[in-house]
């Protein structure tokens, strides 16, 4: 079923010489920063991106996703409709269907990533063949800016969010702060610099391009300029996630997406350490003594086994080493980062797939 | 010229599979008070301090106090015991 919440139809009338983000703000559209008019032409160049030259057309009024808290409808149009305004190319579309489908998954839990008090923001990473198609950039700056692939199609995303979600600040999201990662949060998996797999094999998904949903903080800087063995550097690493600031912190199923630079990784992997070694190592080295973390929260969502620990052993940062996601991000230099998940919430990594129907 | 809007229609909650609210208690007096704490800070003291002076004005009995993550939706299981339980609920705090 579906509530038409709308008095004046799909299209509206704009003066062609208006101040279009004051418009939209008027109604309570935008994040704030300029906007591209999203008029029919645009709009139909947009779609055309999921479309081969002789594959079959696909229904613009589709729904692909329905997300909270609004509860809102993404058709295919809408998406591109938020698409055109973020800037995006329809080489980045298919992109954003992949991603708005993964953010509907329950175990995402949307309601709560958009509702909460904290900082959270869903980063979409781009894997594969659609990452370089797309020109998205998971090497040096990959977190930004400057490219307008990660910054459009994030931005993309956060507008749908906005619009479609209503996580409009007061109303649909209650963060105490906001943050920065709110205005768009998307990279690439350097997959060429990488000497492992490309992480999704790690999830179970094989497809020439996929896309990963992960929500977190803005990425904790691991800075380390010397060390020539894993451990010193996953040392280094383990301290970013063993803190107590961090909503992870009493829930034991958060996860922790290590970013690691592609100078860090392959120290590790030149001593024979394969992904599954490091987010071993770091689930034995994030820990803090329990007693510090009975103290800091008295409500603590963790398995029994957890709270039986002594007061005088250490507790993993999280209970199970598969919440530990480690990938390869970056450029040269020697500066990694962890970005802590919300908690309550887990990552999802689906195809990107440009003609089959969502 | 024309632009389209960005937000596109809304879809039934799919959670809200029982849209009618239940009817009004006509009096609270001698009725069942459920307390669903969200486990925010301070929210077992806002519920038990309104549950208690529904209790010192009609006669209303507590019969009930549980839990819940606030960061997820509150489970089936724990909704139908206090369905069974009760006959109001008081919730909804954050901190």
């Amino acid at each position: 079923m579906t509530v038409d919440t709308h008095s004046d139809g799909p299209l509206i009338e704009f003066p062609a010489n208006g101040d279009l983000v004051a418009e939209m703000a008027d109604r309570g559209w935008g994040d704030g920063l300029p906007l591209v008019a999203p008029t029919p032409e645009r709009v139909k160049a947009m779609l055309s991106g999921l479309n081969e030259p002789d594959g079959p057309s696909l229904d613009p009024d589709e729904i692909i996703s329905i997300l909270p808290p609004r509860f809102g409808e993404v058709s295919r149009q809408i998406l591109a409709v938020n698409a055109v305004m973020a800037g995006c190319l329809p080489v980045h579309f298919p992109v954003l269907v992949a991603a708005v489908r993964a953010l509907a998954r329950p175990e995402v839990n949307l309601r709560g990533i958009n509702a909460t008090t904290h900082c959270v923001a869903p980063l979409l990473i781009v894997h594969g063949e659609i990452a370089r198609t797309g020109g998205y950039n998971g090497g040096l700056g990959a977190f930004g800016p400057g490219n307008r692939a990660n910054a459009t199609t994030g931005r993309a995303l956060r507008l749908v969010l906005l619009h479609v979600a209503g996580a409009t600040i007061g109303a649909g999201d209650a963060s105490t702060q906001g943050g920065p990662a709110k205005y768009g949060f998307c990279i690439a998996e350097n997959m060429d610099a990488s000497p492992w797999p490309t992480y999704p094999t790690t999830v179970g998904v094989n497809a020439p391009s996929s896309v990963t949903i992960y929500c977190g903080e803005a990425p904790h800087n691991v800075h380390d300029m010397e060390s020539d063995n894993p451990s010193q550097i996953l040392n280094k690493v383990a301290s970013a996630m063993a803190t107590t600031a961090q909503n992870n912190a009493c829930i034991s199923q958060g996860e922790y997406l290590v970013a690691l630079c592609p100078e860090h990784a392959a120290t590790c992997a030149e001593a024979g350490w394969s992904r599954h070694d490091v987010a071993s190592y770091l689930f034995q080295k994030a820990r803090l003594p329990a007693a510090e973390l009975k103290e800091a929260f008295s409500l603590r969502a963790w398995p029994p086994w957890m709270n039986c620990l002594r007061d005088d052993e250490l507790a993993p940062m999280t209970g199970d080493q598969k919440n530990i996601r480690v990938l390869v991000v970056g450029g040269p230099g020697k500066h990694s980062s962890v970005i802590p998940s919300w908690g309550m919430t887990r990552s999802v990594t689906v195809a990107v797939d440009q003609q089959v129907s969502c | 010229m024309l632009i389209y809007r960005p937000d596109g229609a809304v879809a039934q909650d799919p959670d809200r599979s029982a849209p009618e609210l239940a009817p009004a208690l006509p009096v609270l007096a001698g009725s069942r008070i459920g307390i669903l704490d969200n486990r925010k800070p301070n929210a077992d003291v806002l519920l038990h301090r309104l549950a208690n002076r529904l209790v010192e004005r009609t006669g209303a009995i507590v019969v009930r106090t549980d839990t819940k993550n606030a960061a997820l939706p509150c489970e089936d299981q724990v909704l139908g015991l206090l369905a069974e339980q009760v006959d109001l609920i008081l919730t909804g705090t954050a901190d």
